[in-house]
């Protein structure tokens, strides 16, 4: 499966969505100030995008190559 | 390397600074929790913190509808099943939620998720295709063959969109927690997060 292909997927384009509300709504769970909120959200998204990539990238290779 | 004794002294410290000023209990807002329940984010919305609660309602809202749509409204629901062969319930309604586990997520999400249990109540194993006066099939649960369909022909979509409206239910329980009790960090002038809040401003 080539790169284009795999984006060509469409699972991947839901989970923007999914990465968004759960950050934010969780960083909301923790803090009352707007400027925290979106601080943490910011850095929960981050981390979360970095986590999903990362597999993804692993499955990718796995995939293609193995 | 630190210092175990420095990092020890430490920890000590601050456990005694930190309870030598404790902080008033929580007032539990139960009227709220109940009503973050029922609509996500209407208890922060009653207690005042609007623009949170219309965080959380526009928020938990997209991400169950979404899953939804991505299910082809057909992925929330609770089955009128055999409860005879269950491992733990074996009466019913839990034995029904047994066996659609995911409902026990999607219920936490408050009255958007209300259609499947009136579906459920009104279900009839003599007539599976009658239909309710306003609800029509919606969150009824699918015939055999509709599920083997979706599950089969479609691309994934319907048992990741589950998942979506399940995350939502589960987040909601963070969000009636939040309107009982108050976020997890309180404010507290100058003491806590001074550091991470100069950093997000």
């Amino acid at each position: 499966m080539s790169l284009f292909s795999l984006m060509a997927v469409s699972i991947y384009w839901d989970l923007p969505v999914l990465l968004i509300v759960v950050s934010l709504v969780y960083s909301a769970t923790r803090y009352d100030k707007w400027n925290m909120i979106l601080y943490e959200a910011a850095r929960w998204g981050f981390r979360m995008a970095v986590f999903l990539g990362a597999i993804a990238l692993v499955l990718f290779l796995l995939s293609s190559y193995l | 390397m630190l210092d175990r004794d420095a990092v020890m002294t430490a920890g000590v410290l601050w456990t005694m600074t930190s309870t030598s000023n404790p902080q008033p209990p929580r007032k539990l807002d139960a009227l709220a929790a109940l009503l973050s329940f029922l609509v996500p984010g209407m208890g922060q919305i009653y207690q005042g913190r609007v623009g949170k609660g219309i965080l959380f309602l526009l928020s938990l809202y997209t991400l169950f509808f979404y899953g939804m749509w991505m299910g082809q409204w057909s992925n929330v629901y609770l089955p009128d099943s055999s409860v005879a062969n269950n491992y733990v319930f074996r009466f019913k309604p839990l034995g029904d939620v047994e066996n659609r586990v995911q409902f026990a997520g999607q219920f936490w999400i408050g009255i958007a998720a209300w259609p499947a249990v009136i579906q459920y109540a009104a279900s009839d194993p003599n007539q599976p295709n009658k239909e309710l006066p306003i609800l029509k099939s919606y969150q009824k649960a699918p015939s055999e063959t509709r599920l083997n369909e979706l599950q089969r022909n479609g691309d994934k979509r319907w048992d990741l969109g589950w998942v979506y409206t399940v995350i939502a239910g589960v987040l909601n329980i963070l969000v009636i927690y939040d309107a009982l009790a108050g976020p997890v960090h309180r404010d507290v002038p100058g003491k806590s997060d001074e550091k991470k809040e100069a950093v997000a401003s």
